[in-house]
């Protein structure tokens, strides 16, 4: 598995998604860099909490970036391997499919929270750029940093599995495209749907709801997407 | 006799389609085994199996003496392959190719410049493979299949798509790994000229079917030159032949025999001119390997 995973960071070498992790939590924290620039005196007046205020307002387009970004991120990387089909030669190796497979998800998962991280400390030095209040919440923006992604892990496994499984790449990029519009309209889902999940809504107000259900649905989900990807033949 | 690649009644359908039926390879230790059969033969889709990529229908394979449903990982760490058309990253140059293959491999980093070196692509093994060439493709897929010092290689029509000098180039490279390292080799291929030249074995299959499976001299021995003769009453001639004792076809025409030795000839145009019959031609018709290979497969089709 190791060697596995060092050999899918090799691969994704020039492809751009490191790059392509560090512009959604930057494009995220931009946006109200451009909302603070221009109108501050009237965000600052809306809550008691600025910090809490600002937080939620980053917030606001966090799920949709992650979508977006779990769209982007699991199609190059299945693209790698598709691109020549070098699924065949790769599975060709002495290494179990299903391994294979968890180095992929792996991969997928450490690019998403490096990408949380990121966005933890633009957040944090917006805030603190902008003076928010001397404490700043440390709990609350881990929060918000980390369980979005928590919350996305469904639709990372389920994006992977359709794109590794796909013969045609139009398929996984239709579901991402249906889910970034999903992502968009959440507060219009009901809470069953997991593209509503990294938004941390639901009928309790409880985020950590979100969060469980994230990675109980999105191991499963992964198990399932594992399964059926080592029992297809390889084309 | 103890044989690297053994399948008993191997056979994959796909939906209707019976794309392998009831194949039984046998391959021993260092032969340059040659898998021939038209496109669509079902060459692939063995091979594909063999590496456990697909599973069959039914039937069973049996690889270095284990089954690869068993121990498929434990198989595949002697067995380097190609597949159809080279798999690449195309956005890595060569070494890069090969390094992310060698980390799963776990070898040693100096192999890869010892199969660059085999394949000849040392100078551009900085450059992207992007600008690779086919025949550079192919030979860095042989490359990629060589990282583990394999005791099997399988290589699914390596020259497809290759000029004639890379076809030769990538002949000599295959002639010269059984001796140099002790490999057993699978070629498969749709012209029989690409490896008649290196195969120690030859299987031909034609429609999923094993329709042959011998030793190339075996092969070859089909292809004996045949001796026709062209004369003025062709039935006529044939019946005084065979009332000589002289075992000859007659068709359309022409008497012609399978073999025939310079005395031979000579004694039925003596025959033939004493019972007043006019000798036309005597000509030899050489069938090629090829012909041979064409007539196997039709035969097969017209089934
Ligand atoms: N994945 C597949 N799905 C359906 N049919 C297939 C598939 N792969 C191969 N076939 C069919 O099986 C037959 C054998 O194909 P293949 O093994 O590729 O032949 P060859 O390699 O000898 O040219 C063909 O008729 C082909 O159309
Ligand atoms: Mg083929």
């Amino acid at each position: 598995m190791g060697k596995l995973l060092t050999a899918d960071f090799l691969k994704i070498k020039r492809k751009g998604l490191w790059l392509l992790t560090l512009i959604g939590p930057f494009g995220v924290v931009a946006l109200q860099m451009v909302n603070y620039g221009v109108r501050k005196d009237y965000l600052l007046q809306q809550s008691e909490d600025d910090w809490g205020y600002y937080l939620l307002n980053v917030h606001s387009f966090t799920p949709l970036a992650i979508v977006l970004g779990i769209a982007i991120l699991t199609s190059f990387i299945a693209s790698i391997e598709n691109e020549t089909n070098a699924w065949k030669q790769l599975i060709a190796l002495p290494v179990s499919k299903l391994t294979v497979y968890l180095s992929k998800f792996t991969l997928l998962a450490i690019l998403l929270f490096f990408s949380s991280t990121l966005l933890m400390f633009f957040t944090m030095g917006y805030g603190l750029f902008l003076e928010l209040g001397d404490t700043v919440p440390y709990m609350e923006l881990a929060k918000y940093s980390y369980f979005p992604a928590f919350a996305a892990l469904p639709i990372l496994a389920l994006q992977l599995w359709i794109a590794s499984v796909s013969h045609n790449q139009g398929i996984p990029i239709t579901v991402g495209i249906f889910g970034v519009i999903f992502a968009y309209s959440s507060y219009l889902l009901p809470d069953w749907m997991i593209w509503k999940w990294p938004s941390l809504m639901n009928q309790w107000n409880q985020p950590m709801i979100n969060v469980l259900l994230g990675v109980g649905i999105g191991f499963l989900l992964y198990i399932i997407g594992m399964i059926d990807f080592a029992r297809r033949d390889v084309k | 006799m103890e044989y690297i690649v053994q399948t008993q009644n191997l056979s994959k359908s796909f939906g209707k389609e019976q794309a392998v039926s009831n194949l039984n390879l046998q391959i021993r230790k260092g032969e340059i085994y040659g898998f021939l059969g038209p496109n669509g033969a079902g060459k692939t889709t063995t091979i594909r199996m063999l590496l456990g990529l697909m599973k069959p229908s039914s039937g069973t394979i049996k690889i270095f003496e284990k089954n690869i449903t068993k121990d498929r990982i434990q198989i595949l760490a002697k067995i380097g392959s190609l597949v159809e058309n080279p798999s690449y990253y195309p956005h890595l140059t060569a070494y890069e190719n090969l390094e992310a293959l060698r980390k799963i491999l776990g070898v040693s980093k100096t192999r890869i410049d010892e199969v660059l070196e085999i394949v000849r692509l040392k100078e551009v093994a900085h450059k992207k493979v992007k600008g690779f060439s086919l025949g550079m493709k192919q030979r860095l897929g042989i490359a990629a299949s060589l990282l583990h010092s394999p005791e099997l290689l399988i290589l699914d029509e390596p020259t497809n798509g290759l000029d004639p000098s890379g076809i030769i180039e990538i002949r000599n490279l295959i002639k010269r790994l059984p001796e140099e390292y002790g490999m057993t080799i699978i070629i498969s291929s749709h012209l029989l000229s690409e490896i008649d030249q290196m195969a120690t074995q030859v299987g031909i299959v034609s429609k999923g079917k094993l329709i042959f499976q011998d030793s190339i001299e075996a092969m070859r021995r089909f292809a004996q030159p045949k001796v026709t003769f062209k004369v003025n009453n062709g039935e006529k001639g044939w019946r005084f032949l065979l009332a000589n004792g002289i075992k000859a076809d007659y068709q359309n025409g022409v008497i012609f025999l399978e073999e025939c030795s310079d005395e031979k000839v000579a004694h039925i145009v003596q025959v033939l001119v004493q019972e007043g019959i006019s000798v036309f031609r005597v000509e030899e018709e050489k069938r090629s390997l090829e012909d041979i290979f064409l007539q196997m497969t039709m035969g097969e089709q017209g089934k």
